[in-house]
This record gives structure tokens, C-alpha cells and sequence, in this order.
């Protein structure tokens, strides 16, 4: 593990494709190999490593937006892209809310789907081995308790296929009055610490935008022992039917994402990348290779692909292609020299 | 009429994502539109009943973040458009930002689609007698059950709008082997009321009914068929940002418990299997 903080450090490049973070001793042996040459221009090394987690290109997709990933086979082979993040897991099967739950907003939309999803279980016998081979498949896991996400993490732990588990962080905490666990910094380390110790895989914390200071939630889960933050969810919102007077999700609030949060997100990428040392995943609002570099110019060491999945299901890997491009142009020879170069004035 | 360009394949066979060119994008009366597009190349034919997603307006150099979501559409039907070119038409209704887009879109410029989605209509048996009951936009759905079925089925087709200017594809309708009925909400067309008005008085134990319209007409169809113990099917409109099946936005609840999406297990479903006091 790298030494000491960078806050008070110029940006600069922090991410390094090699093992430079596979040292920690749960991760001996462990690291998984879905490296090799991702798609662009010959020459440009586009690999990266997320906390531990070796990927042929930075583009991921996001939990939520991209199923079970077999639902994007038709569009694009998953192989050129870096990864996915699976839909967000529950211990037990959920139905996910009543409609309406979702609404279109200003470049963006909200939704309130009630994290429908097949359970644990049923994802590791029936979705895993249905993905071709050579996927990387980041899994993540939500739930209302903290004991609940540490069994999750724990029965995550250990199928071939799944090479990191993400620990979203934007459930409401029952016991603590609805209050995401991603909004108060002594939940955060409770809940970081619990599925810390459920599992060795690379650990993501994808942390909450709805906080006061991101900067302190990335130093909570550094100090906890996360490999990598992703950030951000959505933000939460609010839209109304003024013909009926109602709500317009039945949920009453929703999450906001889309284009329209992209800006909110850069900042937080770069806020929470200049006060920890863990690589950081950029999520929001990305919808072109554009959008992408900001990010990892921010100091995102990769990204995830969201919303855009939705309106163009071939975005992640259009965009994996044009950050090599990029790269290309711009003279980088690898895509990980593009992390933290902003020039700031 | 249809040309028959493209082979009629069951659905889910395969699914495109297109950037396709627009052959014409004329007024078809009142605020609806008929789309006609450029046949993407590897098209796979499609069912009746399934449909599109369709950018909010053309596909220009500058992106665009707004409006941001595809609108699901009907494909009306594939058949000869100008000059001769397969065209895949779509008709549509202005009623928003992204229909008003669309609707500024020219011939030449593009369009993306992603489909054929989900799962359409059954075809009704040979012979039986086929009602198919369409209301507003969703007359969209209907054209090719009726063109498919007519020289197999006995067809009768009942149309709804509020006005005459509002019956879409009704001049297609009556080039077809199939009996018509229609009724306007304002008497301009046809008879004074609603169309299930005239599906009431037509319906009995061995028809099988198709319909597609707004939710109040479906919840009444339904209702209709299960007291005249007919089978229907029905093909549900949902908002939905994806349209295959990963957004899990257009949830409707079911007869059965539970939640099923339009966009996957529909939009057609059997009438009796949809819990419609669930539908908002």
C-alpha cells in the first residue's frame, strides 16, 4: 500500500497498471487476470487496475444499468469492455417497487426502482454462468442491515467470475431512520470495516453524493481498508405531475442520473481523489469518451457507464474506444498516464 | 400495402441498434405523424404487437442530453415506400418535447433505433374470429395483427379516437380483407362514443380480442372479455428508458403477484394475467 496522504500534493498521475496495490496479503494470488489489449489505436496500453482489480480497459458499466450483462449481448461483445457492475444484490430475491418508477428530468431522469433484483443466490447458480468467459464481473450488494451485507459479501466470495464486490452505500439504514449509510461517516466505517472483513476480493465502496463532504466519506473507507471508491450514486430527488398533483414516481423521491449530474460528479471525483490515495471509479452522467477523460483527468483511475447504457447500449464500448484515441492523440502512451493529469491553474 | 420484404420471423430472434435513415416524415392528420425509415441492413423481420425505441428527434452532429430518453414506439408495418425502398413505418402522436423533435426531423437526416423489442401479439387461430380493438396511438399496434391475419382469420377491426383527424392508419385499415368499425369521441367519425362501446356489442365467448390503447380503454376491455369469458390479449404503453429489459422502469403489476416488465415479458399480455387496479 502506498504511504501517506496526497491532499496537500499537486494532481498528478497516481494510478499504476502493475500490482503496485496487490501487495496486501489477502489479495496474494488473487488478483484476477482480465488484463490483455483492449480495443483503439495499437501501441496504447489501455489496462488499469482498480484496487487490485486488473482491467484490459477503464470502462465499466454501472450496477443497475446493465443487468446481468447477458441482456447486452446482442449489442456489443462483453469483452471489450473493462468490466461490469452487476445489478445490486440482496441476500433474498426483491420485487422492487410499484410504478411509476421512473421519470425523464432535464438531461437526465429519475428513478425509483426498489432495487428489484434475483438474490444472491440466484445470481451465482443461474446469471454468473450464463456470461461468456473472460468478463470481468464486478458484483454488488445492498442491504438494510450490516450483518446482512457482510453474509452477502461472504457468499460472493470465492465463484471464479467475480473479481471485486461493490458495497453500495446508498441504502437507507432502517435502525438509524432512513439515513443512508453512505450519509454519516460513523455508518460508512461500520459498514466498510463488516464487509471488509466478509471478503478478500478487491472491495469498491460506491459511495452517496447526498453528503455534505465526500472528501471525509473516501477518507472513512481508506481508513477502513477499501481498495477503490466508486463515486457517484445518484443524487437524490424529486419531480411532480402538477395536472394531478402528484408525485411523479410512487416512491415518492427517486434518484437522479444522466447528464444532468455530470458536472456535480466531476467535482466529487475530484474532491475525493485529491484527499485519499485509493483509486477512484468516476460515475455520472458519462455518455461519450469526453465525458470519460474528464473523469479520469479528475483522477478517476476508471469509470462507469450508467444512463448512457439505456439510450445507446453499444456507449461503453464506443467509449472504451475513443479513450484510446484519445490517448493516442494526446500522446499518452498508456491509458493510466491520463489519470490525475489535469492542469490545474 | 406491405410488401412482404422482410420475412415474417418470430420475435426475439434479434435485436438492432441503428442509426437509420429517414425516407419521410409526413403530417398524417391532427398531431399524428407517419414515420417512414430506410430498413437497417440485417433487419430480422418482426412480430405484430412488437416495437421500437426511437431517439427523441434526429441524430445530428451535436449531441444532445435533452430530451434524453428513447420513446418506445409500434412499428406500424414494413412496406414500400417512395420509390420502392422498404421503408419501416412508425406512426406517432406529438404530445411532448421528444414527439415534437421527431417531428421537426427531415427526410435524409437520421434516426436511432434499437429493436425489434419485446414479445407481440399471438396470432389468433385459423379461422376464429379476431377483434382487434385499437384506441388513440395505440391503433399503431394493430395494423400488421390485422394485415397478418385477415386471410386466415375472420378480423374485424375497431377503431377509437376523439376525433376523425385522429384515426391513424385508417385508410390502411380499410385497403384490408377485414370488417371496420369505428367511433369518435366527438361523433365526427363513425359512431359517437367509445370504442368499447362497439367491442361490447360485438364480443361473445369464442372471439379472441387484441387491443392496445390507453389504460382506462385496456382496463375496460378486460373487464369486457372476462365477463364475456373471451380470451384477450392486450399490449400495454409504459414509460421505459431501455426498452430491453436492464432499466427495470416499466414495471406493471400481475394478476399472479409480483411485477412484470412491459418491455420483455410484454408489451402484449394476456388481458386476465395484468392486475389492472394496480395500474396507475
Amino acid at each position: 500500500m502506498k504511504e501517506g496522504g496526497k491532499a496537500a500534493q499537486p494532481l498528478r498521475s497516481e494510478a499504476q497498471p502493475s500490482g503496485e496495490r496487490g501487495g496486501r496479503a489477502r489479495h496474494a494470488g488473487g488478483v484476477p487476470s482480465t488484463g490483455g489489449a483492449g480495443p483503439g489505436p495499437a501501441g496504447i496500453d489501455t489496462r488499469v487496475d482498480l484496487g487490485g482489480i486488473a482491467l484490459r480497459n477503464p470502462v465499466l458499466t454501472a450496477s443497475g444499468t446493465f443487468g446481468y450483462g447477458t441482456e447486452f449481448a446482442p449489442f456489443l461483445d462483453l469483452r471489450r469492455i473493462g468490466g461490469f457492475v452487476a445489478k445490486s444484490l440482496t441476500l433474498e430475491p426483491r420485487q422492487g417497487n410499484p410504478p411509476p418508477r421512473i421519470v425523464e428530468t432535464p438531461a437526465g431522469m429519475l428513478n425509483a426502482i426498489g432495487l428489484e433484483n434475483v438474490g444472491v443466490d440466484a445470481f451465482l447458480a443461474e446469471k454468473l454462468p450464463a456470461l461468456p468467459e473472460g468478463v470481468a464481473v464486478v458484483a454488488s450488494v445492498f442491504e438494510t442491515e450490516i450483518d446482512r451485507y457482510a453474509e452477502a459479501c461472504k457468499r460472493l466470495t470465492g465463484p471464479p467470475r467475480v473479481v471485486g464486490i461493490e458495497v453500495n452505500a446508498s441504502c437507507p439504514h432502517v435502525k438509524s431512520g432512513g439515513i443512508e449509510f453512505g450519509q454519516r461517516a460513523e455508518l460508512l466505517a461500520r459498514l466498510v470495516r463488516a464487509t471488509r472483513g466478509a471478503t478478500s476480493l478487491p472491495l469498491l465502496v460506491k459511495l452517496s453524493p447526498n453528503v455534505t463532504d465526500i472528501a471525509e466519506m473516501a477518507r472513512v473507507c481508506e481508513a477502513e481498508g477499501a481498495d477503490a471508491l466508486s463515486l457517484v450514486n445518484t443524487l437524490q430527488a424529486l419531480d411532480v405531475d402538477v395536472e394531478t398533483r402528484r408525485p411523479a414516481l410512487r416512491n415518492v423521491l427517486g434518484g437522479l442520473s444522466g447528464p444532468a449530474i455530470r458536472p456535480v460528479a466531476l467535482r466529487m471525483v475530484f474532491q475525493a481523489s485529491r484527499a485519499v490515495r485509493l483509486p477512484i471509479c468516476g460515475i455520472g452522467g458519462i455518455a461519450s469518451a469526453e465525458d470519460a477523460i474528464k473523469f479520469l483527468l479528475c483522477g478517476a483511475t476508471a469509470i462507469q457507464v450508467g444512463t448512457a447504457n439505456y439510450l445507446n447500449p453499444m456507449a461503453a464500448v464506443e467509449i472504451a474506444e475513443g479513450i484510446a484515441e484519445y490517448a493516442a492523440r494526446h500522446g499518452f502512451a498508456r491509458v493510466a498516464d491520463i489519470v490525475g493529469a489535469l492542469e490545474l491553474p | 400495402m406491405s410488401g412482404g420484404v422482410a420475412p415474417e420471423q418470430p420475435d426475439g430472434a434479434r435485436v438492432l441498434r441503428a442509426d437509420v435513415e429517414i425516407l419521410a416524415n409526413g403530417v398524417e392528420g391532427g398531431a399524428n405523424r407517419r414515420l417512414a425509415l430506410r430498413l437497417p441492413a440485417g433487419w430480422p423481420g418482426f412480430a405484430p404487437g412488437q416495437f421500437l425505441m426511437l431517439s427523441p428527434g434526429a441524430v445530428g452532429a451535436a449531441r444532445r442530453d435533452d430530451p434524453l430518453l428513447p420513446r418506445p414506439m409500434a412499428i406500424y408495418r414494413v412496406g414500400e415506400a417512395g420509390g420502392g425502398a422498404p421503408g419501416l413505418e412508425v406512426l406517432y402522436r406529438v404530445t411532448g418535447r421528444g414527439t415534437a423533435l421527431l417531428s421537426d426531423a427531415r427526410a435524409g437526416e437520421r434516426v436511432r433505433i434499437v429493436g425489434p423489442l419485446g414479445h407481440g401479439f399471438p396470432p389468433p387461430d385459423p379461422g376464429a374470429e379476431a377483434l382487434l380493438v385499437g384506441g388513440g396511438t395505440g391503433i399503431a399496434s394493430l395494423f400488421e395483427l390485422a394485415r397478418r391475419a385477415a386471410p386466415r382469420a375472420r378480423v374485424r377491426v375497431l377503431l377509437g379516437a376523439r376525433t376523425a383527424s385522429d384515426l391513424m392508419g385508417r385508410g390502411d385499415f380499410e385497403r384490408l380483407d377485414a370488417g371496420l368499425d369505428v367511433a369518435t369521441e366527438d361523433g365526427s367519425a363513425g359512431r359517437r362514443g367509445l370504442v368499447t362501446e362497439l367491442l361490447e356489442r360485438s364480443l361473445h365467448a369464442e372471439a379472441v380480442v387484441y387491443a392496445c390503447g390507453p389504460t382506462p380503454m385496456l382496463r375496460r376491455v378486460a373487464a369486457l372479455a372476462h365477463a364475456a369469458r373471451a380470451r384477450a390479449f392486450v399490449s400495454l404503453e409504459n414509460t421505459m428508458a431501455c426498452g430491453f429489459g436492464v432499466c427495470l422502469g416499466c414495471a406493471v403489476p400481475c394478476a399472479a403477484g409480483g411485477y412484470a416488465l412491459v418491455c420483455r415479458a410484454g408489451p402484449v399480455f394476456a388481458a386476465d394475467a395484468v392486475a389492472w387496479e394496480g395500474l396507475p
